[in-house]
């Protein structure tokens, strides 16, 4: 009884103390990264960008992708896509505006994040616009060409061309981020999971496929 | 005297007895072990394969036991969710075929009712009768007046999803009033009105050719396939009492069925003999149909 007394008062029993340095070796690295210069930081982020668009061109499996996401690519390409897809807009029925890109995103976004994790996954909501955001590279790259190809002669069998462009490009960008998203889900939910995602490129490509210039 | 054991923690090694004040973490509860272990992703797979109707738990099984969540924590929502792929494929198979003895509700969806399912065949459908109605605009306007219509999305997603909650509202209403019993929860209700209207999805690609009855027939069919499927399920409860009820509310069932099926069909896709192009806007109808009358 006494011993269990005294065990907690500061200076009666000895007690092993554990004593060293209070500025561990991790606080010193993230100090050397805020005495950087800025051309250092560039170079890093811009690399962990461009590696991130490889792996969207190229899929390969990879969990530090996730881990490690970014929301630079993901805005760069919905606003190259956003450009894009802008039509004048003088009649009475809406086009595309701006905005309208930038809130599809946002809701599907939203709609996968929340679909992911009420069917037990561990996905959060940068993450899923991460992943969506970058494996958008593929269909802004058939949009490009889409808009090339307009200015060519022989309407009819351009439909068909343009349509089939956005298709390979839309059966890449799926591969992609089924690549992207790996091993997150049980697998016997896994097509339940990725469906909203095929939903969403899916409309993204017909508004690709859609839109005309108004000459 | 007290050091610090190998496993972490702070222990007291002065006395072998437990004294009471001093507690020693030797043994773990179960809840500690990791769920995203390769051990026990792979008890989960071997436990579905085995019994062919339990129901494998989600990721977060282990956790849910004693808590209780609340309405804005999103595992409150996880148990409308406690489906896999082949359920739901089950169930969709189910919704548009029906057969006359058997309800594919009593089968499939009475023990389980999930949400994941109806949510994403509505919001399919509203994109498919968003994107063909587009397309339908693309190939009757020149290219220089087709502007992509988002009205579209809008005005498809009212129809739908208002036909998707007020069906099975006013059918739990009356069950409850007329029948005084609650045959059916209200969730089973959106379930099988959800899953009812995965017959239209192709249907809504179908109806983008331009060909009038091939318009009309395929509403007609698709209407009745899908509303056949309803009238099973719900004739066995209808038809047990207060049989002069039973008739009139499986016309009912099928007349909405029809209504909602030929609303979508009309103020979307319908290419009339006139060649009056179908808007979404009541202002512009009214303005191209004093604009055609003097032709």
């Amino acid at each position: 009884m006494n011993n269990d007394q005294n065990s907690f008062l500061p200076s009666s029993q000895p007690i092993d103390i554990i004593d060293g340095n209070i500025t561990s070796t991790s606080n010193q690295n993230e100090l050397s990264t805020l005495d950087e210069p800025i051309f250092e930081t560039i170079k890093r982020d811009l690399s962990a960008v461009l590696r991130k668009f490889s792996h969207a061109l190229i899929p390969r499996q990879s969990l530090t992708l996730l881990q490690q996401w970014d929301l630079w690519g993901p805005l760069i390409l919905v606003t190259t896509l956003a450009i894009l897809l802008q039509t004048n807009t003088t009649k009475t029925s809406s086009g595309m505006h701006f905005a309208e890109v930038f809130i599809l995103m946002l809701i599907g976004s939203i709609a996968i994040t929340i679909n992911s994790q009420l069917l037990g996954g561990k996905i959060s909501f940068f993450q899923s616009i991460c992943v969506l955001g970058y494996c958008l590279l593929p269909l802004l790259i058939s949009a490009f060409i889409n808009n090339f190809l307009f200015y060519l002669p022989y309407k009819s069998i351009l439909h068909i061309i343009r349509f089939l462009i956005v298709m390979i490009a839309f059966t890449w960008t799926m591969y992609a981020s089924i690549c992207f998203l790996g091993q997150t889900q049980h697998p016997n939910r896994r097509i339940l999971v990725l469906y909203p995602i095929f939903l969403f490129y899916f409309l993204v490509s017909w508004l690709i496929i859609l839109h005309t210039h108004s000459k | 005297m007290m050091m610090f054991a190998s496993d972490g923690f702070l222990t007291d090694n002065s006395s072998s007895t437990n004294t009471g004040q001093t507690h020693v973490f030797t043994s773990f509860p179960n809840s500690a072990v990791d769920v995203d272990d390769e051990h026990s992703g792979n008890k989960t797979i071997n436990q579905s394969d085995s019994n062919q109707y339990t129901l494998p738990l989600p990721a977060t099984a282990n956790e849910t036991t004693s808590e209780q969540y609340h309405l804005w924590q999103i595992e409150y929502y996880q148990k409308y969710f406690q489906v896999d792929t082949r359920q739901v494929v089950e169930r969709l198979i189910g919704s548009i075929t029906p057969r006359p003895n058997k309800s594919y509700f009593d089968s499939t969806i009475r023990q389980n009712p999930d949400l994941y399912g109806p949510f994403w065949v509505c919001v399919t459908f509203i994109l498919t009768v968003a994107i063909s109605g587009n397309i339908v605009d693309y190939f009757h306007k020149s290219a220089t007046e087709f502007q992509i219509d988002f009205s579209k999305i809008t005005l498809s997603a009212l129809l739908i999803l208002i036909y998707w909650w007020l069906m099975p509202t006013a059918i739990y209403f009356f069950f409850r009033w007329r029948l005084n019993r609650i045959e059916y929860t209200f969730l089973e209700l959106l379930c099988i009105y959800g899953y009812s209207l995965t017959i239209f999805i192709p249907i809504s690609i179908l109806w983008i050719i331009p060909i009038n009855w091939l318009q009309w027939t395929s509403t007609l069919i698709a209407s009745i396939i899908s509303g056949s499927v309803l009238i099973v399920t719900f004739w066995p409860t209808i038809n047990s009492d207060h049989k002069r009820f039973s008739a009139l509310s499986m016309l009912i069932i099928l007349f909405v069925h029809l209504l909602m099926a030929l609303c979508i069909m009309l103020v979307f896709f319908h290419v009339s003999d006139k060649n009056i192009n179908p808007t979404t806007e009541t202002t512009t109808v009214f303005t191209t149909v004093l604009s055609t009358t003097p032709k």
